[in-house]
């Protein structure tokens, strides 16, 4: 795999994790509920933070020195 | 279970989410966008920023939802509690209060419920985060009980201060103990008539017109 790829396929994956997440957080809008703040607050929270989680490894690692 | 009628700062956050949505889908399917300088600016705002104020507004959002009586009432075990509201008898307090708008009936349990200090509404909507776990995922104990015994102070929010309650010729000679919260409103025997949920089933109801 080229590092093209490597980044292209890095930035795929944590903004499809992004945009599940926020899809989530909108549907769990629409109804006042608990089951609909938990969804808010476990599922698209943790698919949030894994996105955002990939995207910041993904620039640390990118800007970080060689060797 | 009811859905919300999508008005005023939600509608800026459906917005704003589906924005977020095309802004993250579009860096997403096209990463060459990101090569130059201005590019990686962007979509550092579009994967870390957005994302974060908007999960920050839903989070207020679904905050303020949580004070809702039908967000209360949406657990099973608290239809009787919503029923008492309901109670065709002026003696009993919560009913009282409710049928005539003494307190917001959309957030009528939250008004009463919530503690009136610092941190007081903090301290509600954790104790509301393990009731929706014991809801889910505990055991739902047959009696429902405050943790404490309810405390004058929550009924002095709203009450304090006016003309008829504090010169009254009931309430007025025993000012002191009821702000020292010595004599309880509730259990001292003056309003003793609370949920009564125990005998809903001989009570008449009020049917809004």
């Amino acid at each position: 795999m080229t590092g093209t790829t490597g980044i292209e396929r890095r930035l795929r994956i944590s903004g499809i994790l992004i945009a599940l997440g926020l899809l989530v957080e909108g549907f769990s809008l629409i109804r006042v509920h608990p089951l609909a703040f938990l969804a808010f607050m476990l599922i698209g929270g943790a698919l949030l933070i894994a996105g955002i989680g990939i995207y910041l490894y993904f620039i640390a690692s990118a800007s970080s020195p060689p060797g | 279970m009811q859905t919300l009628t999508v008005t005023g700062p939600a509608t800026l956050l459906y917005v704003l989410i589906g924005v977020t949505i095309l802004l993250v889908a579009t860096i997403a399917f096209r990463p060459s966008l990101t090569a130059t300088r201005s590019g990686k600016q962007f979509a550092f705002v579009v994967y870390l920023l957005l994302p974060a104020v908007v999960a920050s507004m839903g989070a207020s959002e679904h905050m303020e939802r949580s004070k809702q009586t039908q967000f209360c009432l949406s657990c099973h075990v608290m239809d009787p509690y919503g029923r008492s509201l309901h109670i065709d008898d002026p003696m009993y307090v919560p009913a009282a209060h409710f049928q005539n708008a003494r307190i917001p009936r959309e957030e009528a349990c939250y008004t009463c419920h919530t503690d009136y200090v610092m941190y007081g509404s903090l301290r509600a909507k954790l104790r509301g985060l393990r009731h929706v776990y014991v809801q889910y995922f505990g055991t739902i104990p047959k009696t429902i009980e405050l943790y404490n015994s309810y405390n004058n102070r929550e009924c002095l929010h709203c009450h304090a201060g006016a003309r008829s309650f504090e010169d009254g010729a009931v309430h007025g000679p025993l000012m002191a103990s009821i702000k020292s919260n010595e004599l309880s409103c509730l259990s001292s025997g003056c309003h003793a008539s609370i949920h009564g949920v125990a005998h809903l089933s001989e009570m008449k109801f009020w049917e809004p017109k």
